[in-house]
């Protein structure tokens, strides 16, 4: 065993290690780490070489040949990670894209402002425990005004204006219109099933009035209708009050004033605090017991509450809408926004 | 209503402002809907007496007028010529101001200096009189401020009356209500005392007391009939009547101060002399005031004289028996007319006038007399005549019946801790007679409050004059939770996905026209045809109700198109109205038996355009069928339905040849297509456009339904891909069905990857190429598993459509 051979080892080590620093890429970097590491390397031969030698030559040789691995290996790595990171920097560089270019998104649709207002309307009432229902938009003179407490020359019916459907089967005219509010389906529902009863019923109702900034002739309404053993008007109050806060903020206020519904007895409007005003928002009421007793409830068994609101009204608050012909003109670059 | 305020102040004055007055009526029932002062504005208008008038040489309008101010004499050069020496005008001197600030200088015209000018009424924002200037009482003060004299800075209250509410149609029936909700003290004037006589000379007949409960004659004598006073022409156009003369004015002063409306007869006019209140004849027609040959109707309500018909009861009056300048003896009719009669004949002759508007709301009959001597005495006093007479017919008198009030049950339905003593004082402030009657109260409401019928007009009386305001707020809990209907759910997850997938929706009105539905092609024997019409409709174009949304929908497109919209795509969900039938019956109409229309809820897609449009990196894409089937699909797989079943359709409005039936577990859904190029060029709407409409309320009647999990297989499974070769007419859902069923129950997936024709498979044939999956959770699947599955799929192709698999 000769003093060469121990330095051998080292020898290739530090030529090993001269080469490595002196790679520029990492295809050089393999070569290096191959002139000594590889199948063919200087220090696999030597390693090789290790089975001719007697034992104690083998051990004291092989721990310099396991010095110079672990040298070279550390030194590769270290290259390595400086050159792959340098290499990452420049192709990398060279792939960027333009992130500002517009995005594939999926082609959006949108929905229509009074329909999602109705529906976070609807939310509301969900939430206070109210169920949907809903009724004809074609209704019978008896449903849209007589069971309402409406008979005909009654002076309410001067308040809307109605249009009329031809009768159906050559029957009479006159007893056939599109409902003129929501109510109807108050009948309905108290004739369907007893107390308590709890509804929301949003729909479509009409007027007979030519179209502008505010008025169309067709429109939506959310009635809500309440009968139970002892509701009173301080339950009318809080469940408004509730349903406006849902629809206009945990800050707004609610006013009841007296009003005149046929088929409410007391009734009122409501007003809220919007803006820096009072703002007409619904009408509401209890129950008239003349309304109670049309669909065979008892007016001393059970109470109710019964309220009337305009969703588009609510919708263009919402969105800062001025005309109410918007809603309806269905131009696409004002739907779009929605 | 428009209410002076001076002139309620006569009868209540709380000492508020106008805007806590507004405030007061606001919670009293009455909406304000504004604060005016008409008049306002008015500086330094000055009652001047005319000195003389000389016409100015070289104009042939203007005047030279030198008027005294009770000071000195000024020049003015006035246009008008309505005036003569002595009278007494209104002078805008040089430095005053007209209302909107307008104000006065001295300027020179024709070679005189004019210092200021005379005033109409017009200008001083009193009436709308600009015949000429503005001539005043002669007994109007010289010198005096006239805004001061006038009360010119009076607010006038604008506020809307409720129909139960007829009594706010008065300045007293106001006056009540304002010093029950303030406390303030109430000035009721005293009637005058009616003359010794109760005949009129004029007998009254009425037919039907029913319709004409009470009926007060009054003769008035020595009437000499003028210009009113300027107090009362200023109160009357203050509070939006126009002046008229002395008598009409009192007429109208006593209708608004009580709420009676009143009407005065030129007697000598009337034939008989007699009064009859009754149905018309058969052919019986009525000049009327405005001057209108009215033929009336068997259910008006007219009052007659010997003659014939001389007014509308309790609507106007007329021509022939009108006051006029030369009227000296008047017959005063104040009444209690039905309010539905009145109401009815309102409507039929479109005549709605102070006096109707007062009826409708009822006018009750017990205060006739003490309003009939109110107004006889101001018509007296106004014209220098004398009340000689007072006759008063009350055929059925009907004393006013108590209501019981019981205070827990008021109390309950309020939501208010009012006790017993508590609302028998607030009810007392309006006039109520209270009285115990075991435990309940016994209520007489006021006659003029004809509207407090029920225990519960009482409850919300109560409620009112306590305060609206002072209900606590409490929120109710049903018990239950509460929720959307499975169909109301399900259609709000169809809409908003189909917005998510690129459809915006729209909402039109559901008014068509017969001829819309004519110009999709439709058969006169098309369901769609049967139509439901308008019996007032807005125009012709929306005489009848849609029974397809198609029409709404492309007349969207077109003026979105119009406006260079060209792509769009829109869907509607809403009503048609279709006559009832069996199988598809309409809502029940009530006792009455009505029979309503049938009102499915459809669902409706059009489309024109790129339904993508182009990118920097990718193409457009026109819209077209398969978009609309799409999009019906998605409405599907939302609600959780199996999948559609898709076959060839023919039928209008659509291409013969592309358009598609689709239907759901064996129930027909509606047809989609591309649109019938006639029928785009008649709707003039651009070419390829499309659109379908399907029976959304079939869709989700059932609800979302939920679907069923299954745990994918953790073995790996089989891939592979078979393509089929089959003539060109054989549907692609033919040939994948016949895939999927021979591919077995390990099918997990089978999708269409490639459509190809060419020389290479043969003329008339396609080849279908699809990529298939297998799993098998139990065992790792292998290619004897492939093989045989090919197999069974050539075996299938071969045998069901006379295809081959291309290998």
């Amino acid at each position: 065993m000769s003093a060469a051979t121990m330095g051998a080892a080292e020898d290739v080590r530090d030529r090993a290690l001269a080469a490595i620093d002196a790679a520029r890429t990492l295809d050089q970097l393999d070569e290096a780490k191959a002139a000594a590491l590889g199948k063919k390397g200087e220090l696999t031969r030597i390693q090789r070489e290790l089975g001719a030698l007697d034992p104690a030559q083998r051990r004291e040789l092989g721990a310099a040949v396991n010095t110079a691995r672990e040298a070279v290996l550390a030194a590769d790595a270290a290259r390595r990670a400086l050159l792959q990171a340098e290499h990452d920097r420049v192709t990398l560089a060279a792939e960027a894209l333009d992130v500002t270019l517009p995005a594939r998104t999926p082609k959006h649709g949108s929905l229509h402002p009074v329909h999602e207002t109705m529906e976070l309307m609807v939310d509301a009432l969900v939430g206070l425990g109210f169920t949907v229902m809903t009724g004809p938009e074609v209704e019978s003179d008896w449903f849209n005004f007589q069971a309402l407490n409406i008979p005909a020359d009654h002076p309410a019916r001067a308040m809307t204006d109605t249009i009329y459907v031809r009768g159906l089967d050559g029957g009479a005219s006159g007893d056939l219109l599109l409902r003129t509010h929501t109510s109807p389906v108050q009948a309905r529902a108290m004739l369907r099933q007893p107390p308590p009863l709890y509804i929301a019923v949003p729909g479509r109702v009409y007027r007979q009035d030519t179209p502008d900034a505010t008025h169309l002739p067709a429109f939506h309404q959310i009635e809500g209708l309440a009968v139970d053993a002892n509701l009173s008007m301080a339950d009318l109050r809080g469940t408004l009050a509730e349903f406006t806060r849902a629809l206009l903020g945990p800050d707004t206020k609610i006013r009841l004033r007296p009003s005149y519904f046929p088929f409410t007895e007391p009734s009122c409007e409501v007003d809220a605090w919007h803006e820096g005003r009072w703002m007409e928002l619904l009408g509401a009421g209890m129950v008239h017991p003349n309304v109670l007793n049309h669909v065979g409830y008892d007016p001393e068994q059970v109470q109710g509450f019964a309220f009337g609101i305009g969703v588009e009204r609510m919708a263009m608050l919402r969105h800062g809408i001025a005309d109410l012909r918007l809603f309806i003109e269905n131009d696409l670059r004002f739907l779009s926004a929605f | 209503m428009r209410v002076p305020l001076s002139w309620l102040h006569e009868h209540v004055d709380p000492g508020l402002t106008p805007e806590a007055l507004a405030e007061v009526l606001t919670f009293g029932g009455f909406e304000v809907e504004g604060i005016h002062r008409p008049t306002a504005g008015t500086r330094g208008v000055t009652v001047a007496q005319v000195v003389s008038v000389e016409p100015i040489a070289g104009s042939d309008k203007l005047h030279l007028v030198h008027a005294f101010d009770g000071e000195q004499t000024w020049e003015i050069v006035c246009g008008a010529s309505n005036f003569a020496s002595g009278d007494k005008v209104a002078a805008a001197l040089p430095g005053a101001t007209l209302p909107g600030g307008h104000r006065i200088e001295r300027k020179r015209l024709f070679g005189h200096v004019s210092n200021g000018m005379l005033a109409s009424a017009r200008e001083l924002g009193i009436a709308d009189d600009h015949k000429g200037i503005w001539v005043l009482d002669a007994d109007a003060p010289v010198g005096a401020d006239l805004s001061e004299w006038l009360g010119l800075d009076d607010a006038v209250l604008e506020l809307a009356i409720t129909p139960d509410r007829g009594y706010g149609l008065s300045i007293l029936g106001l006056a009540r209500d304002v010093a029950a909700l303030t406390g303030a003290a109430l000035h009721v004037p005293q009637p005058p005392p009616g003359p010794a006589s109760t005949d009129s000379g004029v007998p009254v007949i009425i037919e039907d007391p029913s319709r004409c409960a009470r009926f007060a004659a009054l003769r008035v004598e020595h009437v000499v009939v003028g210009a009113s006073p300027a107090w009362l022409q200023r109160r009357l156009a203050a509070a939006g009547m126009r002046p008229i003369s002395n008598v009409v004015d009192a007429t109208n002063h006593a209708m608004l101060e009580t709420g009676h409306p009143a009407h005065a007869y030129d007697l000598p006019a009337l034939g008989g002399p007699r009064i009859e209140v009754r149905a018309p004849r058969a052919g019986e027609t009525l000049r009327t005031l405005d001057d209108l040959d009215r033929p009336l109707d068997p259910g008006d309500l007219i009052i007659a004289d010997a003659d014939g018909p001389i007014g509308l009861a309790g609507v106007m009056g007329g021509e022939r028996t009108e006051v006029g300048p030369a009227t000296s003896t008047v017959l005063l009719e104040v009444a209690s007319f039905d309010a539905a009669t009145v109401l009815r004949t309102a409507r039929r002759h479109r005549l709605f006038t102070e006096a109707s508007t007062r009826f409708e709301k009822t006018v009750p009959p017990e205060t006739v007399p003490a309003a009939a001597a109110r107004c006889a005495a101001l018509i007296a006093s106004l014209s220098g005549g004398q009340v000689v007479a007072a006759s008063d017919h009350y055929p059925k008198p009907k004393p006013r019946e108590s209501i019981t009030l019981r205070p827990e049950r008021a109390a309950s339905l309020l939501g208010l801790d009012l006790d017993a003593g508590q609302q028998a004082a607030l009810l007392t402030a309006i006039e109520c007679e209270v009285a115990d009657a075991d435990g309940a109260l016994s209520v007489t409401p006021p006659p003029y409050r004809p509207d407090l019928r029920i225990e519960a007009d009482l409850c919300e009386e109560v409620a009112r004059l306590h305060g609206y305001d002072k209900i606590p707020e409490r929120v109710p809990s049903a018990g239950v939770s509460g929720s959307r209907s499975p169909e109301h759910a399900a259609r709000l997850a169809v809409r908003r996905a189909l917005a998510g997938g690129g459809w915006s929706e729209v909402l039109a009105f559901p008014f068509i026209a017969d001829e819309d539905l004519a110009a999709l092609g439709l058969a006169s024997d098309d369901p769609r045809r049967q139509t439901v019409a308008l019996v007032n409709p807005l125009s012709k174009e929306e005489a009848v109700l849609r029974t397809t949304l198609i029409p709404g929908l492309l007349r969207i497109l077109r003026h979105n198109a119009n406006r260079q919209t060209a792509d769009a795509a829109v869907f509607e969900v809403g009503r048609a109205f279709l006559p009832p039938t069996e199988d598809e019956p309409g809502a029940d109409g009530g006792p009455g038996g009505a029979t309503l229309p049938a009102e499915p809820t459809l669902l409706a897609f059009a489309a024109c355009g790129d339904f993508r449009p182009a990118r920097h990196d990718e193409p457009a894409r026109a819209v077209d069928l398969y978009d609309v089937i799409g999009a019906v699909d998605l409405a599907r797989r939302t609600v959780g339905l199996d999948p559609l079943e898709v076959r060839t359709a023919d039928a209008p409005p659509y291409h013969p040849g592309r358009a598609a039936m689709l239907r759901i577990h064996g129930r027909d859904l509606g047809v989609v297509g591309e649109l019938h190029p006639r029928v785009l060029e008649a709707l003039e709407l651009p070419p390829r456009a499309v659109a379908g409409e399907i029976r959304l309320d079939l869709l989700v009647e059932g609800g979302i339904v939920p679907a069923h999990g299954t745990a994918p297989s953790p073995l790996p499974g089989l891939r592979f891909d078979v393509a089929v070769v089959v003539d060109q007419h054989v549907p692609a859902a033919d040939v994948a069905a016949a895939v999927q069923a021979a591919a077995g129950p390990r099918l997990t997936s089978c999708r269409l990857f490639d459509v190809y024709t060419g020389p290479s498979i043969g003329e008339g044939r396609k080849s279908l190429a699809y990529s298939l999956r297998l799993d098998d959770p139990q065992r790792q699947l292998t290619d004897d598993d492939e093989r045989e599955a090919i197999e069974r799929i050539e075996a299938a192709v071969t045998a069901q459509l006379s295809g081959a698999l291309r290998r």
